[in-house]
């Protein structure tokens, strides 16, 4: 099948087709999923090597598991993004980075000083700095919510707990963040409402 | 009533935040893309192996296929039909020498009844 074919195929089908021996369906797989998956970690590490190897990893044990993928199971990508989540929190863990469900986020001081003119990528970083204080479980959330897109019952079962649950984290997660970021808004050029 | 207006005002101080680091996403380098794909295709698994040929396909393919096997039947066939048809003509030389072995020496070469008899 020419490779332009493909390009309509579903996730599961790309990968059903490798499991089958077939190396055209690699490619897309790899653009579709790959840099999904790395922005996750990368958000979720804040480390880009580290957030490599995560990826690299999880689309090793896709590879691997290809054979045995069985149709009508849960999507690929959610599948992806699981693996990605549990590597990432084990590596927190191990490195004493894991900032637990019971921490409070360190409110930033309101007065901090005001720069004008700050750019996009200044509020993208203000925000990553105050995703790195959430809890682990809480920045899960709100990343793959806000940031990714995903749809709470998708979430739901990458993080495998419930929906409720979800809604939980996210909310929780998005008070913190605010009271991270509501003394920066200033600075970050929103002004005063 | 309160916690709505809370929620609000968290959802419109952070929409902002958001979509800035939506548009700031972490860009996957060329060089994971290339070792991604490297695993991919070091990993790929074998396709399925065919069903085994049965004996006469297995020896069928060890002369050569199917245009050996027609080339063998041809020069069966045709080994056969000489084999059993008469060739024209063959009937008449075959009498003609069943005659030939009904003369004695003597009757083709006359000078060799009197040798004989010097001899005796």
């Amino acid at each position: 099948m020419p490779f332009d074919a493909r390009g309509d195929d579903s996730d599961e089908a790309l990968l059903a087709a490798y499991g089958r021996g077939d190396a055209a369906a690699v490619r897309l797989l790899t653009e579709r999923l790959t840099p999904r998956l790395y922005g996750y970690a990368a958000r979720m590490l804040r480390d880009a090597a580290e957030a490599e190897d995560v990826a690299q990893e999880a689309m090793l044990r896709l590879w691997r598991m290809a054979p045995d993928w069985q149709a009508g199971q849960a999507k690929v990508s959610t599948w992806a993004f699981r693996v990605v989540s549990n590597l990432c929190i084990d590596r927190l863990r191990k490195s004493g980075r894991s900032v637990d469900l019971d921490a409070a986020p360190e409110p930033r001081d309101a007065s901090a000083s005001a720069e004008a003119g700050l750019i996009e990528a200044d509020r993208a970083a203000a925000l990553q700095e105050a995703l790195a204080r959430l809890p682990d479980r809480q920045r899960e959330a709100v990343v793959l919510r806000h940031l990714e897109g995903l749809s709470n019952p998708e979430i739901a079962e990458i993080m495998d707990i419930g929906v409720e649950a979800v809604e939980s984290l996210t909310a929780r997660a998005k008070r913190g963040l605010a009271a991270g970021l509501a003394g920066r808004r200033a600075e970050l050029g929103y002004g005063d409402d | 009533m309160a916690m709505t207006e809370e929620k609000e005002n968290v959802d419109n101080l952070l929409e902002g935040f958001f979509e800035a680091g939506r548009g700031d996403a972490p860009v996957a380098s060329a060089d994971l893309m290339e070792r991604i794909y490297a695993d991919a295709l070091a990993e790929i698994p074998a396709p399925p192996a065919p069903a085994r040929a049965g004996l006469l396909a297995r020896i069928s393919e060890a002369i050569g296929g199917w245009p050996a096997m027609a080339g063998l039947a041809t020069a069966t066939v045709a080994g056969i039909w000489i084999g059993y048809a008469q060739p024209v003509g063959l009937g008449v030389f075959s009498a003609a020498e069943e005659t030939a072995a009904a003369f004695e020496l003597g009757d083709l070469l006359p000078g060799y009844g009197g040798l004989a008899l010097e001899e005796g």
